[in-house]
């Protein structure tokens, strides 16, 4: 089959981008990797992109495929063309491109390293013994050890668009990783880390790092998990984003629904204590009264199921502190 | 045959956004859907009960579940959140393993989630129950000329992974609508992105650029408003619009409707009754622009 391929073409960090179509000759069953190999190989050798293992190991090959990342040696050609008629190939987001679908990774690596991707010094004091780990203890990490730090994740990260000071979800999955492994002896050190700005917080759950990691990393569900450790923490100092959290968890088991007015005077102002806070509020509040948008705490109506949600929610907290989770 | 539904409000659209459960009430009435209103459930967590645990955002939401099912209906949202959080929990419970039904239902007092109805938002349910041909006969007032950008909410798109009704990079379904309705759908990126409201109520730069950077593509893209079937998106784009501007320090202005609103524009009702004044970016030009017709 004959397929239309768009490429996004970059002469240096300089230059303007423009795009590029090229008619290759291929079957369904060939991978984007091949079909940019066979436009290099046989159409215009002066094409640039990354390329080594073909085999979805080494996480050289992540580009834009028709709008979000993926790796080009594992999608094949007929699954991207069931509801698109060509194949717009793009380079990574949110990194600079070097030349046409190669771009600089500096930010991506460094951001890894402000996490301390590494496990402790526990484990390298090295025992006589080796240092045992049992599979269940290892299970913990898989997830997060599939990652190959391929960027497919940092590329289509909503937070990372616009936050400079965010790590990304690629980092933040590693951080996971160390920080549940039984080796580490810095879990303490590590939770007030990620609990910086330019942490977990900074997240705003878009799910598009689960989305496209192509090994199941699921960094989004490892963000979820270190924020769980942090507000599991009784001694952690107050922030809005954990006021949020706990927030939301007290006024739904109070009143079923929130009630946003209270909502947002406890968690933005710290329920008053915060004067920048109750500040910052100040024109919006206004604003929403003047067109009636404003929920009103005596207009706000709690759920008729209120007490049963209450016990319910008392009954799973009771559950989760027996376990040790909060 | 009537189409019926539990009608699950969530918290919004009985707040601060209660022009949406209006129009969704409001249309309902004149597409002849019936609406059974789950008056007992609670707030589904928005995404946050899952950070405390797992298990906390599992029972809430099986409860809610199960309300629904106790009236032998499928549940019906109309928030890209609510929709995302439910519809997740339920696809877990329904086609994971019974161990995990038990034990959710060892927590609902007086309720059992059984896996026996569905979760479907507002969107999907008029696009797959209804069908657009049966919505395009009930328009009143074509809204032909009017550009509309849809922003779907990242929840209703990526939240669930087992019951998806369509590609998370390639959604069609409101400009589907759009097309029904005699709009034109103005495609352009960021319609299917972040708005920023997770972070609004701490990280107010990164959470309004978010908005403010999606809402320039619109209008750059031809766009005369923006169409959510979210609350929480509303919330960000229209009622923090003046924050958004300064933000990203240009003047926007683009009016943000509820999916329901531009559908009730279109079946002729009344756009005060459509809450289409409790907007903070005026809703004028929009409804001008119909009603000259
Ligand atoms: S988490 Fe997944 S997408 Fe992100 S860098 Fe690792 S392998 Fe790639
Ligand atoms: S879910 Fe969070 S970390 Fe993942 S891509 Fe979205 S903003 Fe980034
Ligand atoms: S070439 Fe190594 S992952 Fe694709």
């Amino acid at each position: 089959m004959k397929v239309s391929v768009r490429i996004r073409r970059q002469a240096s960090r300089e230059s303007k981008p423009d795009y590029q179509t090229y008619s290759v000759e291929c079957s369904e069953g060939n991978t984007i990797l091949d079909v940019l190999n066979k436009i290099q190989w046989e159409q215009d050798g002066s094409l640039a992109y990354r390329r080594n293992c073909r085999n979805a190991i080494c996480g050289s090959c992540a580009m834009r495929v028709n709008g979000r990342a993926v790796l080009t040696c594992q999608n094949l050609v007929g699954e991207e063309l069931e509801d698109q008629t060509e194949l717009l190939i793009q380079p990574l987001g949110n990194l600079p491109v070097i030349k046409d679908l190669v771009v600089d990774m500096t930010k991506f690596w460094n951001n890894l390293k402000k996490v301390d991707p590494y496990v402790s010094t526990a484990s390298r004091q090295i025992p006589e013994k080796e240092f045992l780990q049992l599979p269940e203890q290892r299970e913990k990490l898989q997830s997060a050890a599939n990652c190959i730090l391929c960027g497919a994740c940092y590329s289509e990260c909503n937070s990372a668009a616009v936050n400079d000071d965010f790590v990304g979800p690629h980092a933040l999955a590693k951080a996971y990783r160390v920080m549940a492994d039984n080796r580490d002896d810095r879990t303490k050190e590590r939770i007030e880390q990620y609990n910086q700005s330019g942490g977990v917080w900074d997240c705003t759950r878009c799910f598009n790092c689960n989305e496209v990691c192509p090994v199941g990393v699921e960094p989004l569900d490892r963000i979820s998990q270190i924020k769980q450790t942090i507000l599991q923490q009784e001694k952690m100092e107050d922030s809005t984003a954990l006021r949020h959290r706990r927030t939301m968890v007290e006024l739904v088991k109070e009143d079923g629904w929130i009630d946003e007015s209270k909502f947002g005077l406890k968690v933005v102002t710290d329920s008053g204590r915060d004067l920048k806070g109750l500040v910052s509020l100040i024109p919006l509040g206004t604003r929403m009264v003047v067109k009636g948008k404003m929920p009103w705490p005596w207009k706000f109506k709690p759920s008729a199921g209120k007490l049963e949600i209450k016990a319910l929610i008392n009954a799973v907290s009771q559950h989760l502190k027996d376990q040790g989770k909060i | 045959m009537t189409l019926k539904y539990a009608y699950y409000p969530g918290c919004v659209a009985k707040g601060a956004c209660k022009e949406l459960h209006d129009s969704t009430t409001g249309i309902a009435r004149v597409l002849g859907i019936e609406l059974v209103e789950l008056e007992k459930a609670s707030c589904c967590g928005s995404g946050t009960f899952k950070e405390t645990d797992e298990f906390l955002e599992d029972t809430v939401n099986a409860r809610n579940i199960a309300l629904a099912e106790e009236l032998g209906l499928t549940m019906m949202t109309q928030c890209s959140t609510c929709q995302g959080v439910i519809g997740r929990v339920n696809d877990k419970l329904k086609y994971g393993e019974q161990s995990q039904r038990d034990h959710v239902n060892q927590y609902l007092d007086g309720h059992h989630y059984q896996g026996t109805t569905e979760v479907k938002h507002l969107l999907w349910i008029l696009v797959q129950d209804y069908g657009l041909d049966a919505l395009k006969q009930k328009v009143q007032k074509s809204l032909n000329g009017l550009k509309c950008g849809a922003f779907y909410g990242c929840y209703l798109l990526r939240g669930q992974t087992m019951t998806r009704y369509e590609d998370p990079y390639h959604p069609h379904s409101l400009e589907d609508v759009f097309t029904a309705l005699g709009a034109t759908p103005i495609e352009y990126e960021g319609r299917t992105q972040c708005c920023g409201w997770p972070l609004a109520s701490y990280a107010t730069n990164a959470s309004f650029s978010m908005a403010g950077r999606h809402l320039l593509a619109a209008i750059e893209a031809g766009a005369d408003c923006i169409v959510t079937p979210c609350p929480l998106c509303h919330l960000n784009l229209d009622s923090r619009q003046p924050e958004v501007e300064k933000v990203i320090g240009k003047k926007l202005g683009i009016p943000i409707l509820h999916l329901p609103q531009l559908i009730g524009l279109a079946l002729g009702l009344n756009p005060e009754q459509l809450g289409l004044s409790r907007h903070i970016v005026s809703t004028s030009s929009v409804i001008n622009s119909v009603l000259s017709r």
